[in-house]
This record gives structure tokens, sequence and C-alpha cells, in this order.
């Protein structure tokens, strides 16, 4: 719209400049400009209203309606419709001499307006008539800025084709522009001398003069030149002379009538008005107050009561939260005037003021005071308070159970110690006699005689009550007697004994040996001889070494007793008699695949049960019921069954090196010692791992041993000197577990260079046992 | 062939988060994650395995449950912090331009959120967040009050501003009033860090510590800005729990505050407690000492009581019940009551069902009927407070404890206690006492004592509500040495010291024979003395064998030695024997003496062997068991067996202690 309406005030300026009584409005407009926009459209408006007159009058609606709008939309000092239509056909009537040229319009119909006309008519030279116009006087403030004099009319062509003739061309009015007067070549000499004022050198254009400049246009040049305003002013930017409000005007400068806005109450400020009388009703605006007092009523605010716990509900705790513990109350120690028996000594001070702080179990120590007016104020209390508030938000919480039961309900119910009785409390006996280590024991199965071998390479028997050494042999200068063990049965009285790679068979003499018995012995063990000689044995391919050989050992040794002496390939280590006394088994851990042999008395005869083993071989055993033979290795224990010649269990306590085991008489159950302090119990029915193990030793445990008359006891032998005696009982039940209870420990054996007890043995009927010692001594225990 | 599993992506490795990812993920500055972790009660967990938790390389030391932190994503305080960081921004950048007004206005706009929509919070749901019910609250009420009443007794700081100690201060006061009110105060204790109180309010025990009025010294490492998170919570919790208390016993919360007294060092009476059905009729009281100026305004106390006596019954109408019980037990069989009936066995042979009592004496009523006189050496504050929750009506102090008092008349005649705290000057002294004695309106002599009326040290009050009884005043007399003040927080357990308890029924076997030992050689020593003096000649011999005989004592004693050592143990004593009594010949003095002594003491040190023998039997025995016991069971059963023995030590200590102190009063 907006280039509409500069479009249309241009057109309607057009005709203003013809009239004087336009000047006015030419002036308005002038200082207007300098003020606000909205009203510089007033004059203009105005004019458009005569503009819409006039078409009204032609009868055009549709500008009609587009001014109405534009008039609605630009100014609120438009009059409504009615007024205005009335208005305008009043202002025409009042200024009918408007003149006012459009370009689509001819001005011939105005000519009855009876104006006074511009121009005369004329006849031209065919006849018709000519319209001659006045010439316009270029006044200052005319709109015609170009009619300047006498102007050429000839166009954009160069001057020099007029040359020839006198004039140089044609004025408006087609009369010839005559050359003016060039003096000769001295005039323009004398005039290039004498220079006149205002010379420029420069000719005129349009006039052929030489263009001079009068003062007034040099001074402009100048001022131009200079960035000054071009014509001088006194004041460029006076005071706004405000006509509308500080001028009043003895007439209006509108006779229209008081708009309606003039009197009645605006609706616009009354909503104005309204919001903020809402503001303050709602506190949203609020009066001054000095700061401080607004700070302390700010606060009053700040504390809103009302009840937190209007509907609550009790929620189930969260199981994962761990609320905070409260800080234990105060005990009789913190009283300010506590009894006088929780007041620390001088000790007791010293020893808290020189711990460190974080050492002291108590962070105070009790004081009293025997007035309330002498306490003083606790110094740390600040200090306690921050390291509570950082255990609130710092500490990890734990959850921790804690056992509020008597300990001693832990404690399992034990066979009363009377329930366990008999078993070994004291040393009975001391065998003194053996130069060096007393390597193994053995009790005889009648439970007289005791046979013990030792480092000084003899074997002796001792009467086992009064601990008299009734007979020796020294079968070795050089190595010790490893292991002794007598045959098991009742019927004779034999002794097999192993030193080096020897086992000796030997019948000792004794007072409890009759000659009868004495003579079935020597008849048992020559059994073999006859054997040997009926050539019986003869499997042997030539050149193949036998496993053993069985020989006499020679006269001298044949007069004490010892009968027969079989060289194995490897030192022999343990012993081990079957139930019935016709084989044993010897076990020598260094010789490779002939470690275990098994022996039988009465075909002289040693095989070798095991091509191969896995492991060392550590020692041997027989079933007590079945035909069933164990061998342990370092780390396990395997049962072959000797009839089908099978392995028929593989028994693993876990222990890294075995050093010896034995067999419950029952069958059923194996204790197992172990160099590294461990005695382990196996149900073998139950599993191939261990049962029970026990740790009390604090060193190798060398031995173990079950009774094996009747009596539920076994007992290990340390290298820490000690032996531990154990009830075990085997319930007959199978479902039940056998009850294993430590009962004794027996001290006496001296540890000789880090070895303590070597070897135990078993009265075949007492609860008595027998060891022996790295002290050289042997000892009975009852 | 199985995924792969990666590490850190399953397991406990997600349930557990370090301090600082989860830092990181709330994207909060530390401190402000440290508030928000004390705002809303998230504590560090400690996982069951470090190495399966921790992701990175270092080991980290705080761990927090993943579901801990991802609850506090939506929390609605985490937004306000943030606003606070970027309003802070705003405040440091206009600072920075060197726009102090700009900056001024940004502060001062943020004061007031709700008029400009800058941050601004309100801990209330935090509080109802953790305290879904007012009991839980109650429960976690502890720390709370001995947190505000340590800051209320702190001096102002920069870290400390004046308006959060004052805010502390009114909280209390205004707790202590309801106390006062409900008589739920049960005990009370005067330790060397303060004084304990602990309240029974609906049925929860709150133990809480209050400093004594000093300067509180605050030295080391403290880091109030710690602190002042946890007292801005513990404040908006005091207030919406008292709150809770003043209308749950009808009282309309907040109490009129009268600043004027207050200034004076009123107190607890700078404030009126109004009910709030009273307050309908227009009928304002102020419940303390509402009579203070005036002295004892027989009008107006009755209304006071009335008033009291009113709101007592809606708080408590069972403790009412049982006290109308006590009053006219001969008309209580008409009445039909709510209360609890006694059930008594008709047959024997049934089981007890433990009943709940009340006891027999009412704590509102137990200083009801007296008057108390405050002097001024006296700590004013938990006189008051104590006395006013037992019923006090009527306590005066001298005008330098503070505005307040019912009188400050030292003399007024309606005074029945006085509690004083200074020592018995000499009577030379006291005549001219009375000149320097110049702070207190009226002139007494020192030793000047009004007749009816009780002296008493403070301790007699703390020790009469503890055991809910009047103490004899005699053993409190000013100047008297005090008997020891005892905790009322300790539960006596079977087997553990007890000083309230003789000696003699609690120390073991073992001690009882050696303490008899004692005596006996004491009395032994006192003989031979008298003998020294006859013969001078004997002594050092006779000396000398008794040292040899406590040797051997003390051998048997110290230590579980074998059977064996037992025995050589007797043959030694028997050799001793022989040889005094050889050396008795020699010196030419009858045996008789040692003899008298055998005849004494060997049947105590026959019955000191047996006991020995019967612990090493013991010792044994328990050896073995030992024995039979797992790996984890033996651990546990000798950590036991450590604490118990530990405990048991400092008993035994305690009862030598006491023994010697005993024996030295008896010397």
């Amino acid at each position: 719209m907006a280039p509409k309406i500069t479009d249309k005030k241009r057109k309607a300026r057009e005709p203003e400049s013809e009239s004087d009584d336009e000047l006015a409005n030419g002036l308005f407009d002038g200082v207007l400009s300098q003020s606000e926009d909205e009203e510089d459209y007033l004059p203009s408006d105005d004019d458009d209203v005569d503009e819409s007159g006039s078409e009204g009058s032609d009868g055009s609606e549709d500008e009609e309606g587009e001014e109405e709008d534009e008039d609605d939309l630009l100014s609120d000092d438009i009059p409504s419709d009615v007024d205005g239509e009335e208005e305008v056909s009043k202002l025409i009537r009042k200024q009918g001499q408007l003149k006012i040229t459009e370009p689509g319009v001819d001005p011939k119909p105005r000519d009855d307006d009876g104006e006074e006309k511009n121009y005369r008519v004329e006849r031209d030279a065919n006849g018709g008539e000519r319209y001659v116009y006045d010439e316009i006087d270029p006044v200052y403030d005319s709109d015609d800025s170009d009619a300047q004099g006498p102007v050429n009319t000839i166009g954009n062509i160069p001057l020099s084709f007029y040359d020839s003739y006198p004039h140089i061309g044609y004025d408006i009015n087609g009369k010839k522009i005559m050359r003016p007067a060039t003096g000769d070549a001295l005039q323009s000499l004398l005039d290039s001398i004498e220079v006149p004022k205002g010379w420029t050198g420069l000719t005129d254009v349009n006039t052929g003069n030489p263009l001079n400049l009068t003062q007034e246009e040099l001074e402009l040049v100048r001022r131009v030149q200079m960035g000054l305003l071009p014509n001088e002013i006194e004041d460029p930017y006076p005071d706004t002379i405000e006509y509308f409000t500080s001028i009043e005007e003895k007439m209006p400068l509108s006779s229209a009538p008081e708009p309606k806005r003039r009197f009645l109450p605006s609706k616009n400020e009354a909503k104005q008005v309204m919001k903020l009388v809402r503001a303050i009703r709602e506190g949203r605006i609020l009066p001054y107050k000095p700061p401080a007092e607004r700070e302390r009523e700010e606060e009053e605010q700040e504390e809103v009561h009302f009840d937190l716990w209007q509907n609550e509900e009790p929620q189930a705790p969260n199981p994962l939260h761990i609320p905070a513990p409260k800080l234990p109350p105060p005990g009789y120690d913190l009283s300010y005037n506590p009894p006088e028996e929780y007041l620390p000594s001088k000790e007791e001070r010293e020893e808290w003021e020189n711990a460190d702080p974080e050492d002291r179990e108590k962070q105070y120590l009790p004081q009293k005071y025997n007035a309330l007016r002498k306490v003083p104020a606790w110094g740390t209390l600040v200090n306690e308070r921050f390291e509570r508030c950082m255990d609130l938000y710092l500490a990890p919480r734990v959850r921790k159970n804690r056992l509020n039961i008597d300990p001693n309900s832990l404690l399992p119910k034990l066979p009363s110690p009377s329930e366990l009785k008999p078993f070994p409390t004291v040393v009975q006996t001391v065998f003194r006699g053996h130069e060096g280590r007393v390597r193994s024991v053995a009790i005889d199965p009648t439970g007289i005689a005791l046979a013990t071998g030792g480092d000084d390479g003899t074997v002796r028997v001792w009467e086992l009550l009064t601990g008299r050494q009734v007979w020796s042999v020294k079968l070795n200068s050089e190595e010790p007697v490893n292991a002794v063990r007598w045959r098991p049965a009742k019927d004779s009285f034999i002794l097999a004994a192993a030193t080096g790679e020897d086992v000796f068979l030997m019948v000792p003499a004794h007072a409890s040996v009759t000659p009868a018995l004495d003579q079935t012995s020597r008849d048992i063990l020559a059994v073999g001889f006859g054997y040997a000689t009926n050539g019986q044995q003869q499997a042997l391919p030539a050149g193949k070494e036998p496993p053993a050989k069985w020989a006499r050992p020679g006269t001298k040794l044949e007069d004490e007793g010892v009968l027969i002496r079989i060289t194995v390939r490897s030192t022999v280590k343990v012993i081990n008699w079957h139930r019935r006394g016709d084989h044993f088994a010897t076990v020598s851990p260094t010789g490779q695949r002939s470690s275990v042999a098994i022996h039988t008395l009465s075909k002289h005869l040693t095989q070798i049960p095991f091509r191969k083993l896995s492991g060392l071989a550590q020692t041997a055993a027989f079933h007590p019921l079945r035909p069933l033979f164990f061998v342990a290795t370092q780390r396990t224990i395997r049962c072959y069954d000797l009839q089908k010649l099978e392995l028929v269990k593989v028994v693993q306590p876990g222990a890294k090196w075995i050093s010896s085991f034995d067999i419950h008489p029952g069958g059923d159950n194996l204790i197992v010692g172990s160099y590294d302090k461990r005695l382990l119990w196996h149900d073998l029915d139950l599993s191939n791992r261990p049962y029970k193990t026990m740790r009390f030793h604090g060193e190798a445990i060398r031995q173990v041993r079950f009774h094996k008359g009747g009596l539920p006891l076994f007992a290990d032998a340390s290298d820490d000197g000690s032996l531990q005696i154990f009830h075990g009982r085997v319930p007959n039940d199978q479902l039940e577990n056998p009850t294993i209870v430590p009962v004794k420990i027996l001290k006496g054996h001296k540890v000789v260079s880090k070895l303590g007890v070597l070897d135990i043995d078993w009265h075949p009927k007492e609860p008595w046992c027998v060891s022996a010692g790295a002290d050289g001594t042997a000892r009975l225990w009852m | 062939m199985p995924k792969i599993k990666k590490k850190g992506q399953a397991g406990q490795a997600r349930n557990y988060i370090t301090r600082t990812r989860a830092v990181k993920k709330l994207q909060l500055s530390l401190p402000d994650f440290r508030k928000l972790c004390i705002w809303k009660g998230i504590y560090p967990r400690e996982p069951r395995s470090r190495k399966k938790v921790s992701k990175s390389a270092t080991a980290s030391t705080t761990f927090y449950y993943t579901k801990d932190i991802q609850y506090l994503l939506h929390e609605p305080l985490l937004q306000k912090f943030r606003d606070q960081k970027v309003l802070e921004k705003k405040i440091s950048r206009a600072l920075g331009r060197g726009d102090v007004n700009d900056a001024s206005r940004l502060e001062r706009n943020a004061a007031r959120p709700d008029k400009t929509g800058k941050p601004r919070y309100t801990l209330n749901h935090v509080i109802r967040e953790r305290y879904p019910t007012f009991a839980d609250a109650l429960r976690d009420l502890d720390d709370c009050l001995s947190m505000l009443f340590l800051f209320a007794n702190l001096p102002s700081t920069t870290a400390v501003p004046a308006k959060m100690i004052a805010r502390c201060e009114r909280l209390c006061l205004e707790f202590q009033h309801y106390l006062i009110v409900s008589n739920s105060l049960r005990k009370s204790f005067l330790s060397i860090k303060g004084i304990y109180y602990q309240a029974n309010i609906q049925g929860e025990d709150i133990l809480w510590l209050v400093p004594y009025k000093f300067n509180q010294r605050v030295v080391g490492d403290v880091d109030f800005r710690i602190m002042g998170t946890f007292v801005e919570f513990y404040m908006t919790l005091l207030g919406f729990v008292n709150y809770r208390l003043y209308t749950s016993v009808g009282l309309r919360y907040p109490p009129k505050f009268d600043q004027l007294k207050d200034d004076q060092g009123a107190e607890l009476g700078a404030f009126a407690l109004e009910g709030v059905n009273i307050a309908t009729n227009g009928d304002v009281k102020a419940i303390t000492n509402g009579e203070a100026e005036h002295g004892p305004d027989p009008k107006v106390q009755a209304e006071v009581d009335k008033l009291v006596q009113q709101l007592r019954d809606e708080s408590d109408e069972k403790a009412e019940e049982t006290e109308e019980q006590a009053e006219d037990a001969a008309v209580e069989e008409d009445k039909p009551s709510d209360a609890i009936d006694k059930f008594e066995p008709v047959a024997p042979g049934g089981d007890v069902l433990p009943q709940p009592s009340y006891s027999s004496s009412d704590p509102a009523q137990l200083f009801s009927q007296y008057t108390f006189f405050l002097s001024r050496e006296t700590p004013r504050q938990p006189l008051e407070f104590i006395l006013r929750a037992f019923g006090c009506k009527r306590i005066g102090w001298d005008s330098v404890l503070g505005e307040g008092s019912f009188t400050t008349d030292e003399s007024d005649p309606s005074i029945t206690h006085q509690i004083v705290d200074r020592p018995v000057v000499q009577a030379a002294v006291s005549e001219e006492g009375d000149g320097e004695d110049n702070q207190t309106a009226q002139k007494i002599g020192p030793n000047h004592r009004y007749p009816g009326r009780v002296y008493v040290q403070p301790q007699w009050v703390w020790d009469s509500i503890n055991d809910e009884e009047f103490k004899s005043p005699e053993l409190y007399a000013p100047g008297a040495s005090l008997p020891p003040h005892l905790s009322p927080f300790v539960k006596p357990t079977r087997g553990q010291y007890d000083p309230t308890i003789p000696l003699e029924e609690q120390q073991t076997e073992g001690e009882m024979i050696e303490a008899q030992l004692e005596e006996a050689s004491r009395m032994r020593e006192a003989e031979e003395s008298d003998v020294e003096n006859d013969m001078d000649v004997a002594s050092d011999e006779d000396e000398e064998d008794e040292e040899d005989e406590e040797e051997g004592d003390f051998g048997g004693f110290s230590g579980e030695e074998d059977e064996a050592e037992g025995e050589e143990d007797e043959e030694e004593s028997a050799t001793l024997q022989r040889q005094r009594e050889l050396e008795a010949e020699i010196a030419g003095k009858s045996v008789q003496a040692g003899k008298k002594v055998d005849a004494k003491t060997k049947a105590k040190l026959e019955e000191k062997k047996a006991l020995e023998r019967r612990q090493r039997q013991e010792a044994e025995d328990l050896e073995r068991a030992k024995g039979m016991l797992s790996k984890k069971k033996r651990k546990l059963f000798e950590q036991m067996q450590y604490t118990n023995n530990k405990k048991s030590a400092e008993d035994m200590k305690l009862r030598e202690k006491r023994r010697k102190l005993e024996k030295e009063r008896r010397a």
C-alpha cells in the first residue's frame, strides 16, 4: 500500500504547485516532516480526501473502498465514514477553484469552471487552433526549476554544426538564439590578462558566453568544498515548534466536531489499569519497602509451616537401605563426676597421652570435677560432630550380622572323657641302648616282647614291661635297620628286619619262647629251602636276574638266630606282613620298577607285582580282611585286587607327600599321614577324598597307626617330638559317620636334628603304645 | 563357541558406580553432588569384591549403588542446582565486566524466586521422601537435635551466619517448649562433653547432646560447608517436626516470639504458646512463666494450670487415666476405663506374660509443688528446662541470669528449694564478704541461709529426675562431696561390672579367694608387726619368708601351667613350709605364728588350688573341643572369645581398682 500512497501523493502535489492556495499545504508538509511519522500523513490524507472527493464525483466505487481501508489503517484521526463523506463533499464545494490535472483526465471539461486560462488560442499557419502558453515566470518556489532564461533546444549535438550561422540554436518558442559577439584576438588577449572577477575560463554551453561566477556562487562553491552547508543558515537545527501542543490556537485547525474518544473514558486505559490493580491484589507488585525490612519479611515467608505428614503412608522399608547407626549412649565413665574406679591411673593416663589419637580406644579420658561449675567446655565437640557428619554421608554402610550367641554353643558335643578312656597318658618305660636313632619298633603278637631297629645297624628285642634288653644282633655295620616287623601269627616267633638291600628273617631268643615254639618257627622258615631245591622255581629265563635272592646269612648270624637273608635290588624302607603270615611286602622307594615286592615265605619266592608305578612308592600294606593290596605313592593310594589282579580304587588324600598310612581293622577306613603335617581320615566307602583333615602337628607326620586289638584308638608320630592319640570310633551302622576325638598329646621325645618320633606301634590288646625316637630311645606309653 | 563376555558388563560391576562416574553422570560439581547426597541420604556402599567392581586400573575408593544414582537423576533439586550454576556464571560475568549494578540485581533477583522465577529450593519433598511417616522422622531425630543444639551455641562467623544460628536457637527452644508441655523428657545426664537429654516422644526414645554454655572452640580441620548442608536439612526437618508436635498437643505453631524479651535473655520465656482452640476466644496465654513479672498471681496461675491440664489431657489420655486411678482408687472399680487391666495368675503353673506398666510417679508432677531459686553461679538454661519439663511452675533466678524469672528476689518466702553451686566460705571471710557481693540487689552473707528452704547442688536435680524420686538433699548439700553421678542410659547386663552393686556380689570366685587371702596376709602382717616389737632379731628373716611365700602364691595365680607344674608347686610349698619351720627353730622362735597363719590360710589355699585345677581342666577340655571345630567356626569362636575376654578384663580392672579404693577407705 505504502508505495501506492506515495505515488498518489506525488500526483496530487502536481496541481498544488500551480495555486498559491496550496502553498500553505506545502509549507506544512515541510514542517511536519520533521515531526513524527504518523502526523506526516495528516495533510496528505487531506489531499487524499480531496482526491477521493473528485473521484467520488466520478462515481468510482472501488477506489473509494480502497481508500477507506487505507484511512482506517493509517490513522485514528480519520472521521467515521458518514461524517467523512459529508465533509468531503463540503470541501469540494468550498474549494471548487482547486485545479487538478490528472494524467488520464482531459482538462477541457473544466473550462466551464470559469477559471482564468494560462494560454491563448492562436491560429497557426494552417489555420488550425494553436495553444500558446504564457511564459512561465520561474519564481523561486516554482516547480519549473528548468526554466532558466532562453534555453537552447537544439539537443545533444555539437555546436560546431552552427558555426556557419549567426545563431547557435533555438529557444523553447522556436526563436533563434543569436551568437554572442566575440572580440578579436587582441581583445581576447587583454581579456586573458585582466581576469575579471568570477572568471572561470569556461564557456557556457547554452549561451556561448564565457562562464563567469558571481560572488555568491563562488562563496557557494567554497562552502561546498569546505564541506559546509551550501547556503549559510544561522541555525541548521532549530528547536521544534510544537504547534499542536504548545501553541494554543484561537481557532481550531479543523472544524470537525470533537471525536467521541476525546470525552469517553478509554477502554484500553481501563484495561491497563485493571492489569495493575490485579497485579497489586495478587501481590505481584509490592509497595516499596526498605531492603532490611523486606529481607526480614522474606525470611518469615521462607518458614512454611504445614503438616508434612498429613496423609502419611507407611512404606515397607527398602531392603537395600541401611539406616545410620545411632551413636552409643554415654556410659558411666563420661560422667562429670564418675565413680572413682573409672578414673584412669597414672600409667593409664600416660599411655593414653602418648598414644597416637588414632590408636586410642577411647577419645576421652574420664575426669572428675567436684562441682558442676568447674566443668569446662569440651574442646573437640565441634570436631566430633563433624566426624559424625562425615560418617553419615561418606562412610560406606555394611550390614554386619552380629552373632549374639554364647560362644560355647559353637563347640561340638563331645563324648565325656570317661567314655573315651582308656588311652595312653604317661610314659611307662624308656628303652635305652641304641646308638643313634631308633628307626622302627614293633611289639610281638603276644604283646610280651618289643623289637627295635636303629641307626647302629642292630636289631634288639626287649622285655616290654620292664625295658630289659633280652636279645640283640648286629645285622649291618654301615647301614641302619630301617624296619622291624613281627610275623603276625601267634604260632611262631619270627621277626623280619630290613637293613640296606637285605631283609633278614630271624627267630630271636626270648624267655617266652619255648623250644617247641622255637622249633616251629625255624621250621616255617626252613620250609622254603626245600621248596627252592625241589626246583619248583625255575621259570626264570637264563640271564635275567631274579627279583630277590633267598639265602642263609652265614653261620655267625645263624647262631644268633638270623636264619634267612633276602637280598633285593634297592634299599628296603618298609615291611608289612599279610595277616596270615605267609606273605610280606617290602617297599624300597628308590628301586624304580621293583620298588614294591611281595615275598612268599613258604616258597622263598619274591614277586614284583607292578611293572610300572606312577610316582614313587612310599609304603604298601595288605587289607586286613580281603585280598586287597594298597600301595601309596607320593600323592595317591592305590588299591589292587590280588585275585583279579586289577586296580580297584584310587584314594586321593590331597596331601603333597604321603609318609605312611594304616588301614582300620574293620577294613573300611584309612588314615594317612603326610610330610606336610596333615593327618587324613578316609572313609573308603564314602569317597576317595578325605573325610576329616587334622592338622595339629607343627612338623611332618612320620607314622600313623590304628590300634589292632579292638580299642577305638589311633596315633600319629611327628617330627615335632610328640605323639597324638585320637579316639576314632567306627560305628557298626553304615549310615553313621565315624567320630574322631583328639584325646592326648604325648610329649617326651626330644627333637634331634629336626627329627622327632620316627615310628609307633600299638600293643595288640592293651591301650599301650610304643614310640621310636630320634633321640635314641623307645618309649612305652600306657 | 560361547559368546565372549566383556569385563564390567554384567553382575556386580553394573550394580556399583564410582563417585567420579556418578558425578559425571549427574553433570554436577562435586560440592553439589555432596549436598545432594547429604539431603537425599545417599551413602557409599562397600562392594563384596572391590576388584570385580572397579573398572579402572587404579583402585577406586568410593562406590555407590547405580540404582541410587539413577534415582538421583530424577531429583527436582538437580535442576535447581543447574539453575544456580547458571546464575552464578551470570553474576561472575557481570562482575568481570565491572558491572556491579547488574550483579547485585541478579543476586537480588535470586533471593526472590517467586517474583523472578530464579533458583531457590525447598527441602520439603526430600524430607517427605526420606521419612514417609512421622515415626521415621522421630527415629532419626538424634543427630538432628545434637547438631542444631550445637549450632545454636556456636559463635557466628562467615561460615556460620548469624541468621542460621538464630534460627537453630529458635527451633531448639520451640522443641524444648513442646517437651515441657508434653512432659516427655525422661532422663538427663551431666557428662564431660555436655548434657545428654533423653525424651520419649510417641514411644520413640530420642537422645541428644547439648554443649555447656561456653564459647565453642573450633580446632583442626572442620568444613563448615558440609556441616551447613546438614544443618540446612535438619532445620527444615525440625521445623516440620515441631509443627506436627505442636498441633498434636493442640498448640499453634509457630508460637509467638517476643523479640524484646529474647534480647534481654529470656530464652524459653520469649515464647508464648497459644492453644489452637483457645485462640478462637481471643485468649492468648504465655504458658511459660506468664506470671513472671508480677509474681504469682493466683488467678492467672489457676488459668494457666487449667490450660496446661487441658492440653495434657488431650495429649495423653492414658497417662491421665492412670493418674486418676492413683488418685481415687476406691472409685476405680465402678468406672469403666480403657486402660490395660492387670492380669493376675489365679493358679500357679502358667506362663507369665509381660505387660506394659506405667511408673507410679508421674514425671509431670515431680517438681510441681515447689518453687525453685537458682543462684547466679548455676547453669540457668538446663536447670530451667529440666525443672519445667518435670512440672515445676515457679522458677526464680538472679537477674544477671536473664529475663523471664518468676522472681529475682532471693528472699522471696515462697521459695522452697535453692540450687547453689558455690563453695562454703569460711566464717572469718564471711563477715567481710558482704561488701564484695554487690552484684545482687540485696546484700546477703555468703553463708546466709534462709530458713525453711532446701539448699542443694545442681546434681540433685539430675539424680532426682533420673531416679524419678527425690534424693536426700543432705547428700547434695552445698560444699558436700557429691555421690558419683551415674549415667541413666547404661542397661545393666549380667556379668558386667556395675558400680551400684556392692563388690562382693559381682566378683568372681578366684578374685574373692584372692581378696580373702590378701586380707589374711594383711592381718598376719599386723600380727607380725606386733611380734616384731617384741623380737627385733627375727624380723629380717620373717620378712624374707613372707616374700618367699607371696611369690609362691603369685606363681600359682598367674598362669595356666601344666598339671606337672601344679604338682611341683605343691611340692614347693611343702618344702617352703619345712624351710620355714627349720628357720623358725634356728631363730628360737616358736613356729606357732606360722602355724596359726597356716590354719587360717590353709583352707583358702586349698580352695584356690582346687579352683586352679578345675580351671586348668576346663581349659584343656576347651582346647580339645576347639580342635574339633572347623577352621571357620574356630576363628569365629576365637573372635567371640577375644571380645568377651577383653570386656571381662576391663571389668576385672575396674573391680580391682574399686577393691583398692574400698580398702583405702577402710584403712
